[in-house]
């Protein structure tokens, strides 16, 4: 199967700009006009296969059949209640800047804290935020940070995306509490296209918890995300994808941050649903001192497939990243991290790290773990790492040997092991909610 | 009279469970409730691998004889039921759990002795550790520290006592604890064992050791001369003084495989 998602020509991206403006008095044209460009740079561009390095370990038209999706990118407007697992989560996630409740790819409510709203900080359905026709939109979506030309997929998801979230924050505006998208998937067989852009002007601060359920499915399901996030000079952006899909869940991620002048772009991406997470995350520090801090937390049971192609590129001197992804992988999943540090010409005084860890649980897991390097400076600190280890049979005889099971002991090692990330990123909701899964995980 | 003893060990035999060398060729020995027995020996001669067999390592495998805690035979249990039973071993390598704190690591520990369904209470859980981090003179923010990461020679060992003191074993196997302490470490560590001796004065220790220093400040009922995998001499403190004087190579000459 070479043509990829059997989503028609033309005519069908005609469809989905229609389908996706319903209600809105139709799309801009300049809209539309992104939407053809990117289907036919779809159609241009080849199908990643296995030949090329970025996509080597991930045999995407194995893992995904693509081909039996159904034809229809948009799915009917969510109508009734919303389901059980979705309510649990949006009752426990506690008090927020803003909650936005995505249903099968089109928003179904965005609210913003009105104090938060009267500081001026825009928050809304993406789709509405295009045809309003909001400058910092259509300057923005799909431009700079996740443009169609970027690769197969995102050219996709831009001829094809039905819906997201837009959050424009003011200068000088800091948001203290997190605005929370919580996405649903409910269609088996049905492809999902949606999208974030996040434009932090200066000086201001805005954390933002994207998260992803569905139930289990009998079949693959493709959600696809871009996620696009400017941070202006001196701004704060915190940025955590959280994937908890259920069975059969396919995830596919293209992630840009922008960082600007001493502003910071942190990001933690988590996967521990679905069966495959292919995660493509570019880090660009454009301005001297600018910061990330690039965390990634995995755990991968049965046959469960998670990829992260990341790299950090320093484009301006006194920037700094470091990247930390630790994943433990149980049954006969299979974990893939490829990173690279690209420390451009003239950027100087770059401080960039990049490790990945992994913990085997079965003999049967597999970890893949590629860290590069390309230095065009001369003077800069960079070093990165990677490990793959086995549960380490004296530190379970150290727990056991006080009274620990078995079981129990190897618990506590992965809680530790894995727990590592979530202390950088801090107590918290993500944190909660991360580690109840993981628990949850652990004693199945 | 005479208690019947804690820990019986009759003709125990031992080997690495890899390569099915044999390390121990028939060890008797008996510790009764309350009292100090110290092994020594030479490198190689079994002493450390005794302990590790009565604690339930998995890379020694027990190929005769027995060992008795209380009258209930250690051999066939996993390491955590031997746990339960009231044996603790303080390693000579502590190892590092990162990311696991001291004070959740002895809370599960605590909680994994209870029956299903009964929790532990965390203010009596706390309430224990402060005050066994008091008995030791360790400052309580010691507790919130990884399991042994980043943690230096002397602190691993402390930590140890800390996890004995926490437990309350009714037998304390030391497994070479001195080793690789200096004078003020060592001390230190053996003021922490006095100090939960008199607290507990039921509780047996069994000392392993190469030197005799450690002896110098926690006193030994028995001393028991170990070559060869065989207990070949034991007798009062004056064994180890004995032991000073001379060194193993007497021993040695006179106990070849």
């Amino acid at each position: 199967m070479s043509g990829g998602i059997a989503v028609g020509g033309g005519a069908r991206v005609a469809e989905v700009g229609e389908v996706a403006a319903v209600g809105r008095g139709g799309e801009p044209s300049w809209l539309r006009a992104r939407r053809d460009d990117a289907w036919e740079l779809y159609e241009a561009t080849p199908f990643p296969s296995t030949r090329s390095e970025e996509w080597r370990y991930t045999d995407i038209e194995r893992l995904l059949p693509l081909g039996d999706l159904e034809r229809s990118a948009i799915g009917p407007n969510w109508s009734g209640e919303l389901p059980e697992r979705l309510r649990r989560v949006l009752a426990s996630d506690g008090e927020g800047a803003g909650r936005v409740v995505e249903m099968d790819g089109r928003v179904v409510s965005a609210r913003l804290d009105p104090g938060v709203a009267a500081a001026g900080v825009a928050l809304s359905s993406l789709a509405d935020a295009a045809c309003s026709a909001d400058p910092v939109v259509r300057e923005l979506l799909g431009t700079q940070a996740v443009p169609a030309s970027d690769g197969k997929f995102p050219a996709l998801n831009a001829a094809l995306w039905s819906d997201g979230v837009f959050v424009h924050v003011p200068p000088g505006v800091k948001v203290e509490l997190p605005i929370r998208l919580s996405r649903w998937v409910s269609r088996p067989e049905a492809p999902t296209f949606t999208r974030v852009l996040i434009v932090a002007e200066e000086r201001s601060n805005i954390a933002f918890e994207d998260e992803i359920l569905s139930p289990d499915f009998e079949s693959g399901t493709l959600v696809s995300t871009a996620v696009e996030i400017f941070a202006r000079r001196g701004a704060r952006v915190r940025y955590v994808s959280l994937q908890r899909m259920g069975r059969r869940g396919c995830h596919l991620a293209n992630q840009r941050t922008v960082a600007e002048r001493d502003s910071s772009v942190d990001t933690l991406n988590v996967a521990l649903g679905g069966s495959v997470d292919r995660v493509d995350l570019n880090a660009r520090l454009v301005g001297p001192g600018a910061s990330s801090e690039m965390l990634g937390l995995y755990f991968g049971e049965d046959g469960q497939h998670f990829d992260f192609n990341t790299s950090q590129d320093h484009m301006a001197p006194h920037a700094h990243s470091d990247l930390l992804y630790k994943g433990a992988l149980d049954g006969r999943a299979r974990g893939i991290f490829r990173g690279i540090i690209r420390v451009h010409e003239g950027a100087q005084r770059t401080d960039a790290y990049q490790t990945n860890r992994n913990l085997l649980l079965s003999d049967h897991a597999v970890a893949t773990s590629l860290p590069n390097l390309e230095i065009e400076a001369d003077d800069v600190r960079c070093s990165h790492g990677a490990t793959v280890g086995q549960l380490d049979s004296e530190a379970i005889f150290y727990l056991m040997s006080r009274g620990l099971e078995r079981g129990q002991a190897e618990r506590l090692v992965v809680r530790g092991f894995l727990g590592e990330v979530l202390s950088r990123l801090g107590p918290g909701v993500v944190a909660d909610k991360v580690m109840r899964t993981i628990e949850a995980k652990l004693v199945r | 009279m005479r208690k019947s003893p804690i820990l019986a060990v009759r003709g125990l035999r031992a080997s690495v469970a890899e390569t099915g060398v044999e390390i121990l060729r028939g060890v008797d020995l008996e510790i009764r409730a309350g009292e100090i027995h110290a092994i020594m020996g030479p490198n190689g001669s079994g002493k450390s691998t005794l302990a590790k067999v009565i604690a339930g390592h998995p890379g020694y495998e027990a190929d005769g004889g027995h060992v008795r805690l209380r009258g209930e035979d250690l051999l066939g249990l996993e390491p955590d039921e031997r746990a339960q039973a009231g044996v603790f071993m303080a390693f000579q390598y502590p190892v590092e759990i990162p990311g696991v704190s001291i004070a959740n690591f002895l809370r599960s520990a605590l909680q994994a002795r209870l029956e299903d369904g009964e929790e532990l209470d965390l203010f009596d859980f706390q309430d224990l550790l402060s005050g066994c981090m008091e008995l030791l003179g360790m400052d309580p923010s010691f507790a919130q520290r990884a399991v042994n990461d980043g943690l230096s020679g002397g602190e691993k060992k402390r930590n140890e006592i800390l996890q004995m003191a926490v437990l309350k074993p009714a037998l304390a196997v030391m497994d070479e604890t001195d080793s690789g302490l200096d004078i003020d470490a060592l001390k230190v560590v053996a003021a922490g064992v006095n100090a939960l001796r008199e607290e507990n004065p039921e509780m047996s220790v069994l000392l392993i050791t190469h030197y005799q220093r450690i002896l110098d400040h926690i006193q030994p009922d028995m001393v028991h001369v170990m070559v060869n995998g065989r207990i070949v001499e034991s007798g009062g403190p004056e064994v180890a003084l004995e032991l000073e004087a001379q060194g193993y190579e007497e021993y040695k000459r006179t106990h070849a495989a």
